[in-house]
């Protein structure tokens, strides 16, 4: 039978097993690993050193996580607190300045299909827009737990949903149905 | 224009599995080192320092602890009993908090707010 999270989690606590640790790594590694990657706009390299700092960050704090919310939301939490350090060292968070951004993304050097297009279309989004779209609706996440993932209020999560959701349907209205 | 669903549905699909390919090993790699032994050192300062603080007390306080454990001594046996047996209710009450206080499931499962 497959040890749940709960169990490795009780197994980390009682005897520090890195080994019940490791298997809650690789359980997780990809969706955080994604979620980075969206942040960091597909810089695979900053994702992945963000999110090892993010794991090797919760396995000091697992104390602290009391299983008020799933384990993945704790793990995104972290990440994503990992991303604003980071972004906030860099000088990058929200003050990227978008304009200049979309400028260096042509529309005509995008490959054809669906997937890239919406890959690209999601990149163009604001950030509070991008990382409110790729919880709620990549990740699965409830706009609740999306909110306590951001620290931000949960009206500004559904209305962050909203506006990047009817900014990628716009920009993929090609693709709808005639 | 797609609808929600069909959109939330594609923007799971563009997100694959990423394969592990050696992120795991490198995390467990670089894990502190266990603190197992140093939670024991800690609890073993804090044991030492208990017992000197008592000699220390016991030392400086001249003779009135001793005539203390004396006078107890000419208490009923019964007393002395309910006493210790008041002492250990307390102790015991705050170690049963602190336990679940640090024990998820149980706090889950009690459903108490402390």
């Amino acid at each position: 039978m497959e040890l749940t999270d709960a169990d490795l989690i009780a197994r980390v606590l009682a005897n520090d097993d890195q080994h019940a640790f490791g298997e809650l790594v690789r359980r997780h590694q990809s969706s955080v690993r994604g979620l980075l990657r969206q942040l960091t706009r597909t810089d695979v390299s900053l994702a992945d050193d963000l999110a090892q700092e993010a794991f090797i960050r919760a396995y000091k704090n697992i104390r602290s996580f009391r299983g008020e919310a799933r384990f993945s939301t704790w793990l995104y939490r972290i990440a994503y607190n990992c991303f604003r350090e980071n972004a906030r060292k860099r000088k990058e968070l929200v003050g990227v300045d978008e304009e200049q951004l979309q400028a260096e993304h042509d529309p005509q050097t995008v490959d054809p299909g669906l997937r890239h297009d919406l890959m690209h279309a999601l990149n163009l989004l604001p950030l509070h827009e991008r990382t409110a779209v790729v919880l709620c609706c990549q990740n699965g996440l409830s706009h609740d737990e999306a909110a306590r993932v951001l620290d931000i209020p949960l009206g500004t999560v559904k209305t962050n949903v909203l506006r990047g959701r009817e900014k990628l349907k716009r920009t993929l209205a090609a693709w709808g149905p005639n | 224009m797609i609808d929600d669903e069909t959109l939330d549905r594609q923007l799971r699909d563009a997100a694959p599995y990423i394969d592990d390919d050696g992120f795991t090993a490198r995390v467990i790699a670089n894990l502190p080192v266990a603190q197992r032994e140093s939670r024991w050192l800690r609890a073993m300062i804090l044991l030492g320092l208990a017992i000197l603080g008592s000699g220390i007390a016991y030392v400086l306080s001249g003779g009135f602890i001793r005539d203390g454990v004396i006078q107890l001594s000419n208490f009923p046996i019964w007393l002395l009993l309910v006493f210790a047996f008041g002492c250990g209710l307390v102790v015991g009450a705050f170690a049963v908090i602190f336990a679940i206080r640090k024990t998820p499931e149980v706090r889950d499962l009690t459903r108490l707010e402390f």
